[in-house]
């Protein structure tokens, strides 16, 4: 799929980018790689690891309650999306608690 | 013993086979590489290499079985490191075997019907020799069946395969390539650490030859099926065959023009060689099966 | 290069397929242990270590090497009962896991001047770990499934995590090494036996008293274990080895206490 603001951030920082669509959908990011390196090479930049206090999650991340690693989709993450966390191998939805999206393991 | 054993760890395991010649592998062969169109468009000839991947796959299965299982039985931890790596290598035979069914053409749904329909009886008679074994607890003729007689089958199988396919299929053939790799560790380690522990308990000897008679006339049972049932498909296959491509070699046969009586001497005689000469180095004399 | 795939649009059966396979797992090993040697970088300084700081890291390892020649035999043996071939290659990507961590603790072992780990390992094992094997090593010969996953992959592995993580965050570089390749191992390990588990549990309801009733018997000699090893470390204060494992049973449904 085309889609022109991933190719506007193909050339992106470390950081991933995000815009706001006109139509007020998803935001869209491009994801960096991020140094981990748990599973194969093509889903390397879909996870980074927890930095603890003072972390914090963007809006296309998720903390694996499992393992406790961040997952992150090239979409920003809404309640009732499924997630999944391949170092770990646990199939997630989102859910929100307290205000926070929280990912919680479905079985 | 120890130091011996050294050669087997698994950092070794790990340089040589997946940072080694399994580095940039996709399910053992090169990314991309496809099966070869001739044989997927000719019906008899994709028929004939599910019945002869089916074989591999409950071959492999069993040996997945065989391998895990020696692990509690082994003596010492150097030898269980040893068996782990082994037990991983037979997974991964099991799912590349798997996964060439899936490439041609068999449904994830029909795996087990697959297997269940082209299976060889006698196959299955083969790996219950030998699991039953594992399953008394007895190392030493588990070590044997698995690393010598089952292992030794299969390094035989895999180089004749990789013969015939080398230029047909190289997708299969380099797939082989690594199986071969693997089973010339699998088939050392059997011989050199059995070797040790049979002198120490020669008692063992006429129930492990035992054991090797029938492993091997269920082995002869199944060549002769399998021969049997190809033989109008290798003849078809080397009628196909682009006349401008060199021979195929197998211990001084040219594959591309042998029948399939032939080339079951060959395998059988080759596979009967290896056992003697392998088992005669660990002091147990090879049986033929009883008439 | 790779071509990018993003993992959450597959189907749970291939997101399955995907992770269970040995290709999932040499593709991930080969992200942390290539270029490595016995699971660290060969060139890392070794570390001067006091009298009884080396006495208590030597216990600490010959006890990891006690858990993960249990998990090596205990994981083989589930192999030949494993519910789908999948399942069955995912464990035998354990077993050769487990192996290389008895045998990268072993090599650190030696490295600290033990010259027979073998006999070292034995003499100084902790007996609650001893009998933590022996009940998981019976629920295996039974091939007990449900009972194998939750004794090893939940209980062990959960322990394991945390008080490895703990550990590698104030060892000395080598062990810290080591033991940071270890925890990337686990993370695989303790997902496929709370998801298998969890599976089970909602298509089995009925076993949910009797894996209570195992793990109430099998966690205390885990912890027991696992809190010896922290306090030895002087971890004790700052690290609660049950939390992460107690975390897990939450999930699983399970109560508390």
């Amino acid at each position: 799929m085309d889609d022109p603001l991933l190719e506007l951030n193909k050339a992106g920082s470390e950081q991933p980018e995000a815009r706001n669509s006109s139509d007020g959908a998803r935001q869209r990011f491009v994801l960096g790689e991020t140094g981990f390196n748990e599973v194969p090479r093509k889903y390397r930049k879909f996870y980074r690891k927890w930095q603890g206090e003072g972390d914090s999650l963007a809006l296309n991340e998720v903390l694996c309650p499992v393992c406790l690693v961040v997952i992150r989709s090239s979409r920003e993450l809404r309640v009732g999306d499924r997630v999944y966390c391949m170092p770990c191998m646990s199939r997630l939805i989102v859910t929100r608690e307290d205000g926070i999206l929280l990912a919680k393991v479905v079985y | 013993m120890s130091d011996f054993l050294s050669a087997f760890s698994i950092q070794s395991w790990l340089e040589s086979c997946p940072q080694g010649y399994l580095d940039s592998t996709e399910y053992g062969h090169r990314p991309g590489e496809k099966e070869s169109e001739a044989m997927l468009d000719n019906e008899d000839f994709l028929e004939q290499e599910i019945r002869t991947t089916v074989q591999l796959v409950l071959g492999e299965r069993a040996a997945l079985a065989a391998s895990s299982g020696l692990i509690n039985l082994a003596p010492d931890d150097p030898s269980r490191m040893f068996l782990a790596t082994q037990t991983l290598d037979e997974a991964r035979h099991v799912e590349i075997f798997t996964q060439r069914l899936y490439d041609l053409g068999v449904k994830k749904s029909d795996l087990d019907g697959t297997l269940a329909n082209y299976g060889n009886p006698n196959l299955v008679k083969f790996a219950e020799v030998l699991l039953e074994k594992i399953d008394k607890g007895d190392f030493v003729a588990g070590v044997v069946g698995q690393n010598i007689v089952l292992e030794g089958m299969a390094f035989s199988v895999f180089e004749m395969m990789h013969a015939t396919n080398e230029i047909a299929n190289p997708k299969f053939a380099h797939t082989l390539s690594g199986t071969i790799a693997d089973e010339r560790r699998h088939v050392g380690f059997g011989e050199n650490r059995i070797g040790s522990l049979l002198q120490a308990q020669p008692e063992k000897k006429p129930e492990i030859q035992k054991m090797q008679q029938e492993m091997t006339a269920h082995m002869l049972a199944v060549f002769s099926d399998s021969f049997a049932e190809s033989e109008e498909v290798i003849q078809e296959v080397q009628t196909s065959a682009d006349p401008d491509a060199g021979p195929a070699m197998y211990q001084g046969v040219d594959l591309n023009t042998a029948d399939s009586e032939e080339m079951e001497a060959v395998l059988s005689n080759t596979v009967i060689g290896e056992f003697k000469t392998r088992l005669a180095r660990i002091g147990l004399e090879y049986l033929p099966p009883a008439a | 290069m790779s071509e990018t795939v993003e993992p959450h649009e597959l189907s749970q059966e291939d997101f399955l397929a995907e992770v269970h396979s040995f290709q999932f797992w040499l593709e991930a090993v080969d992200g942390y242990l290539g270029g490595t040697s016995f699971g660290c970088d060969p060139d890392l300084p070794e570390q001067t270590f006091a009298g009884e700081e080396l006495e208590f890291l030597i216990t600490t390892l010959c006890n990891y090497c006690i858990g993960e020649r249990a998990a090596l035999e205990a994981s083989s043996g589930m192999i030949r009962f494993a519910p789908d071939p999948e399942a069955a290659i995912f464990l035998a990507t354990q077993v050769v896991d487990e192996g290389r961590h008895l045998e990268v603790f072993v090599h650190r072992l030696k490295m600290l001047g033990v010259s027979d780990p073998w006999t070292e390992i034995d003499q100084r094992a902790n007996h609650s770990l001893l009998k933590f094997k022996d009940r998981l090593l019976e629920f295996v010969d039974q091939r007990d499934w449900e009972a194998s996953l939750l004794v090893q992959n939940v209980i062990l592995e959960a322990m394991e995590f945390s008080a490895f993580q703990a550990h590698a965050a104030s060892a000395d570089p080598i062990t810290a090494a080591v033991l940071t390749g270890v925890v990337k191992d686990e993370r695989r390990h303790m997902g496929f036996g709370e998801n298998d588990l969890g599976r089970k549990l909602l298509h089995a309801p009925h076993t949910r008293s009797r894996l209570n009733q195992i793990a109430r018997e099998l966690n205390t000699l885990a912890l027991s274990t696992f809190s010896e090893i922290a306090e030895s470390l002087g971890l004790q204060g700052e690290t609660d080895v049950s939390a992460n494992y107690l975390a897990t049973m939450d999930r699983l449904g399970f109560p508390h206490g």
